[in-house]
C-alpha cells in the first residue's frame, strides 16, 4: 500500500486506468461532501449557509422533476443546441475552407494574419449589443453571435494545422507527381483534418459557453433564459440543477465527439 | 558507417565461405561516343548562395552519363552540412535550393524547372503518409496520375512484395503501425512504382538500426538494377558509399565542391559479405585517408 502510494507520487506518473477514474470520481465526491456540511440542517437558521445562497445536494435533486415538468428543460435545452449548431456549423462552413486556403497559400495567411489576431481578441460581450443592432432580437441574432464569436478561431486553428503538415510531405508528393490542387486535397487537408476536428471539438465547448451569454441578455426560452429567470424567481436549486445538467451535456456532447473522432481518424491517437 | 557499426558487422561474419576477391579495379567507364543521349545529370559550375548570404555549394561540376542497361549508382559523401542534400535537391527541382543562384543543372539535356514524377526522392525522415495504408501509400503517384483503383492496388501489391514487405500481412497496415525499415521500403516502393529515370536519396538509411541498414541495401542494389533508375545517393558512411555506388563523390564541408569523384566496385556481393572483406575495407579506408586530408587542405587553402 505504502509502496504503491510512494509510486503515484513519482513526478509525471500516470495512476492506471480503472484508478484514475476512481479518483475523479473521488474528486467529485469530496467536493459534495463539503457541499452537504455547508447546507446541513433542519431549517434555514440552523444551516452554515442559507438556502437562498445555496441549496443541499437534496433539495437540487429534488428541483429537477420540476424542471422537466414546469419549466420546459428539454424545450429549452433543444433550443439551446439549435442556436449553437448553426451559428457554429455557419463557422465551420465559412472558417475551415478559408483556414484551408491560409494554410495552403501564405500569400492568404499574411493578408488575414493582423484580421484574425484582431478577431480573435475581441471581448466577446462586445458583440451581443452589436449583433442586436445588427440582426434584431430572434434567433438570427443569436445565430450570428456565435457565428461571429467562433469563426475567427476556427479560421485560425485550420490555417494552422494545415501550416503544421510537415514540408516533407508536400515535397514528397511532387517528387511522385502530384500537382498543386492535388497536393492540397490529398496531402494537406488530409493530413491536417485530424487536428482540425480535434480543435473543432474543443471550440464546440467554447460556443456552448457563449451562447448562454447571448441567452442570458435576451431570449424568450433557452438554458441561458432558464437561468436568468430561476435567478429572478429565486429558484436558487434550479440554477445549480440547470448548471449541472449543462456540465453533464457537454461532457456527453463531447464524449460523442471523440468517438467520431476515433472512428473517423483510427491512425490517430486521438487525445482526451 | 560507425565504429559500432562496423563492429557488429563484423560480428555477423557469415558461415559461408568468403566469395572471390572483389575486383579493386572498378569497370572502366567506356562511354561510347556513339550514344547519342545527352547526359543524364550534368552540373555545369552550380553555385547555390542564399539571400542571408551562405553559400551551401561552390562551383560544383559533374556529368552522369546515360546509358540504357546499365545506370550507374552514384553515391555522394561528405561531413554534415557540406551541401550533400543541396545537389540532390537541384536535381529534384525543390525550393528552396531550387533555383541555383549561378550555373546550369540539367536533366537529360534540359534545365530542371521544378519537381516531377521522373526524378523520386526518397527522405531519411519518414514520409509515408499516416491517413493511407500501406497500399494506397505506394499507390500515391498512381493515383495522382488518374490510375483505376484496382489497377494501381495491384500494382502497388506488386511492388510491396519487390521491396520485401509481406503483402498479404502490410498492404492493408497504417504507417504507425510500421518500423523505421519498412517506412522506407514503402516510400522506396512509392518511388520506384512511378518507373522514374533518377532515384534521389537522401540518406535514407541514416536512422536505421546497421543490421537493417545492410538488409536495406541489398534490396536496393537489386531493386535499382532491376528498376533501370540512375541512382544518387547522399550518405555519410564511407561503407555504405562505397558498397553501393559504382562512383562516389567527395564533397568538401561548406561551401561544398566535389573534392574528388572516384569509381568505387559495384556491390556483386550481398552487404554483410563485401564490406568485411579486406579489399573492401581497404578501400573505405583509403576515402578515409582522402577526405581527411583533402579536408584539411582546403582548410590550410581557406582565406
Amino acid at each position: 500500500m505504502a509502496q504503491s502510494f510512494r509510486e503515484l507520487m513519482i513526478l509525471r506518473n500516470n495512476p492506471p486506468p480503472m484508478l484514475r477514474r476512481a479518483l475523479g470520481a473521488l474528486g467529485i465526491v469530496l467536493v459534495v461532501f463539503v457541499w452537504w456540511l455547508l447546507t446541513r440542517g433542519a431549517s434555514a437558521e440552523t444551516r452554515i449557509i442559507s438556502p437562498v445562497l445555496l441549496p443541499s445536494p437534496g433539495e437540487v435533486v429534488r428541483s429537477v422533476p420540476g424542471l422537466f415538468s414546469e419549466r420546459g428543460l428539454i424545450e429549452s435545452t433543444v433550443a439551446t443546441l439549435k442556436r449553437v449548431l448553426s451559428g457554429f456549423g455557419l463557422a465551420i462552413l465559412v472558417g475551415v475552407p478559408l483556414g484551408i486556403l491560409a494554410g495552403s497559400y501564405r500569400l492568404f495567411d499574411a493578408i488575414t494574419g493582423p484580421l484574425s489576431l484582431f478577431a480573435r481578441n475581441i471581448p466577446v460581450a462586445v458583440l451581443i449589443p452589436l449583433t442586436i443592432l445588427w440582426f434584431g432580437i430572434d434567433e438570427t441574432q443569436k445565430t450570428m453571435f456565435i457565428f461571429i464569436a467562433t469563426a475567427p478561431f476556427v479560421f485560425f486553428d485550420a490555417a494552422r494545422a494545415v501550416i503544421d503538415v510537415h514540408e516533407r510531405y508536400v515535397e514528397t508528393a511532387q517528387t511522385l507527381g502530384a500537382s498543386s490542387r492535388q497536393i492540397i486535397s490529398k496531402v494537406l487537408i488530409a493530413l491536417a483534418l485530424p487536428d482540425i476536428f480535434s480543435s473543432l471539438r474543443s471550440l464546440f465547448g467554447l460556443a456552448f459557453g457563449y451562447i448562454m451569454l447571448a441567452e442570458l441578455v435576451n431570449a424568450k426560452y433557452g438554458l441561458g433564459y432558464l437561468l436568468m429567470s430561476s435567478q429572478r424567481r429565486a429558484l436558487t436549486e434550479h440554477i445549480f440543477a440547470i448548471l449541472i445538467l449543462i456540465g453533464l451535456l457537454a461532457y456527453g456532447i463531447d464524449r460523442l465527439l471523440l468517438f467520431f473522432e476515433r472512428g473517423l481518424f483510427p491512425y490517430r491517437q486521438a487525445s482526451e | 558507417m560507425t565504429k559500432a557499426e562496423e563492429t557488429t558487422a563484423k560480428q555477423e561474419k557469415d558461415a559461408d565461405p568468403a566469395p572471390a576477391a572483389i575486383p579493386v579495379t572498378p569497370p572502366v567507364s567506356v562511354s561510347p561516343p556513339t550514344s547519342a543521349l545527352p547526359p543524364i545529370v550534368q552540373f555545369e559550375k552550380v553555385t547555390k548562395t542564399y539571400d542571408d548570404g551562405y553559400t551551401a555549394i561552390k562551383d560544383v561540376t559533374f556529368c552522369v552519363d546515360d546509358k540504357p542497361n546499365a545506370m550507374e549508382f552514384v553515391t555522394i559523401l561528405g561531413p554534415s552540412g557540406s551541401g550533400k542534400s543541396t545537389i540532390l535537391r537541384l536535381i529534384a527541382g525543390l525550393r528552396p535550393q531550387h533555383p541555383a543562384t549561378s550555373g546550369s543543372v540539367l536533366v537529360s539535356g534540359q534545365p530542371v524547372i521544378g519537381p516531377g514524377a521522373d526524378r523520386g526522392m526518397v527522405f531519411q525522415d519518414y514520409t509515408s503518409f499516416d491517413n493511407r495504408t500501406v497500399e494506397d501509400n505506394v499507390a500515391f503517384g498512381l493515383e495522382c496520375r488518374g490510375m483505376p483503383a484496382k489497377e494501381r492496388r495491384e500494382q502497388a501489391r506488386e511492388w510491396i512484395g519487390k521491396v520485401g514487405l509481406n503483402v498479404d500481412r502490410d498492404s492493408t497496415k497504417y504507417p504507425h503501425q510500421l518500423s523505421g525499415g519498412m517506412r522506407q521500403r514503402v516510400a522506396i516502393a512509392r518511388s520506384l512504382i512511378l518507373g522514374p529515370k533518377i532515384m534521389l536519396m537522401d540518406e535514407p538509411f541514416g536512422a536505421l538500426d546497421p543490421r537493417t541498414r545492410l538488409n536495406m541495401q541489398d534490396m536496393l542494389v537489386s531493386l535499382s538494377r532491376e528498376a533501370q533508375a540512375t541512382v544518387f545517393f547522399v550518405t555519410h558512411s564511407i561503407e555504405e558509399a562505397v558498397y553501393l555506388g559504382d562512383r562516389t563523390f567527395i564533397i568538401s564541408s561548406a561551401p561544398g565542391t566535389i573534392l574528388k569523384e572516384m569509381p568505387v566496385p559495384p556491390p556483386d556481393f550481398p552487404a554483410r559479405v563485401m564490406q568485411q572483406q579486406p579489399e573492401f575495407m581497404k578501400i573505405v579506408f583509403e576515402i578515409r585517408d582522402i577526405m581527411e586530408k583533402l579536408e584539411s587542405s582546403t582548410r590550410a587553402g581557406d582565406e
